[in-house]
């Protein structure tokens, strides 16, 4: 019989370094790496505001059913919220992408919060 | 003291700029940011909980205590929203002239009725509306401190407020879900929409 793995292996793509972090089944993305000592940025933490925002390299799943807002869109684009996201395989993500995410929202005519501007 | 950066000096007569941007910004606020999250904001407060709140508060039916509660910072909201606008203005931003455009501009989401609409329900989501507000007007802070001291103080004045709402919402809730008795040690209100700091009212104090 095959089991669901409880812990997956997580690569964070950060703007300056390379970090592996080990995270639970039923462990937020960013609360893992918050406690590794690995501050990525957050703010709503309801997976609304896309400020945590990152991206899948190479795939992989993620469960987004802890956020308040997440289209079908954002997945197939690679697009992932970790402040409340729980891993579902094992992950290569780069993080800080909120401008990216923000960028792709609109181009797909989807909400994105904090883009507007007259320009 | 922050670091000043090298900024163009505003000509005598330039109407084209404005020398209370061009000093925050030589101290090193992304100007640009900052009006793009204060929108955000603003959003919040009026689109995502003042509108929303309005239909909370009519569903606490019974609870006449909890619905004053609902109205202090359903107006209180409005009253952030009013103080923001202006600082927006003079930033050089402006308002999308589009009311569903700025609806998804809200960097907390829309507090909607929740379904069902038990007293419970609605007090759990009014407890996480405040707590992302929370969440928005310390990073306003944060962008802000000892460098924008006109939108660091309307910040930390409306920050206060949003951390008094909390700490009600979870007295209410601890009481109406638990059975316990979480105080939230305070609740300095005179009549509905008083909000003593971001509209400079007196504090009590005794």
């Amino acid at each position: 019989m095959n089991q669901e793995p409880e812990v997956f292996q997580i690569v964070l793509l950060l703007s300056d370094d390379e970090r592996s972090i080990q995270v639970k089944r039923e462990e937020h993305i960013w609360d893992a790496a918050f406690a590794a000592g690995i501050s990525l940025p957050a703010m709503c933490h309801q997976g609304y505001c896309l400020t945590c925002a990152g991206r899948l390299e190479n795939g992989g799943e993620v469960d987004q059913a802890d956020s308040l807002v997440y289209f079908p869109a954002d997945r197939e684009a690679g697009f992932i919220l970790p402040c409340t996201g729980k891993p579902r395989s094992d992950l290569r993500i780069r993080t800080q992408q909120q401008n990216q995410m923000r960028e792709f929202r609109k181009r797909s005519g989807l909400p994105a919060p904090y883009s507007w501007s007259k320009d | 003291m922050p670091e000043k950066q090298k900024v163009p000096v505003v000509k005598a007569g330039d109407v084209t700029q404005r020398v209370g941007v061009e000093v925050i910004r030589a101290r090193g606020v992304d100007v640009e940011k900052l009006i793009k999250m204060l929108i955000a904001n603003a959003a919040a407060e009026f689109a995502s909980t003042y509108y929303y709140y309005t239909i909370l508060r009519m569903h606490l039916a019974g609870h006449e205590d909890y619905k004053e509660i609902c109205e202090d910072a359903r107006l209180e909201d409005r009253a952030h929203w009013e103080l923001i606008v202006p600082r927006i203005y003079e930033l050089g931003g402006e308002l999308p002239n589009d009311l569903p455009a700025f609806h998804d501009q809200a960097g907390c989401r829309a507090a909607k009725l929740p379904d069902p609409p038990t007293t419970v329900n609605i007090l759990t989501l009014l407890l996480e509306s405040e707590r992302c507000a929370i969440r928005s007007w310390i990073e306003i802070c944060d962008l802000t401190f000892g460098k924008d001291p006109r939108t660091y103080d309307m910040a930390a004045r409306i920050l206060n407020e949003e951390i008094e709402h909390e700490a009600w919402f979870i007295e209410l809730l601890a009481y109406e879900r638990d059975g316990k008795s979480i105080p939230s040690g305070h609740f300095r209100r005179g009549e509905p929409g008083h909000a003593p700091y971001s509209k400079n009212a007196g504090f009590y104090n005794p």
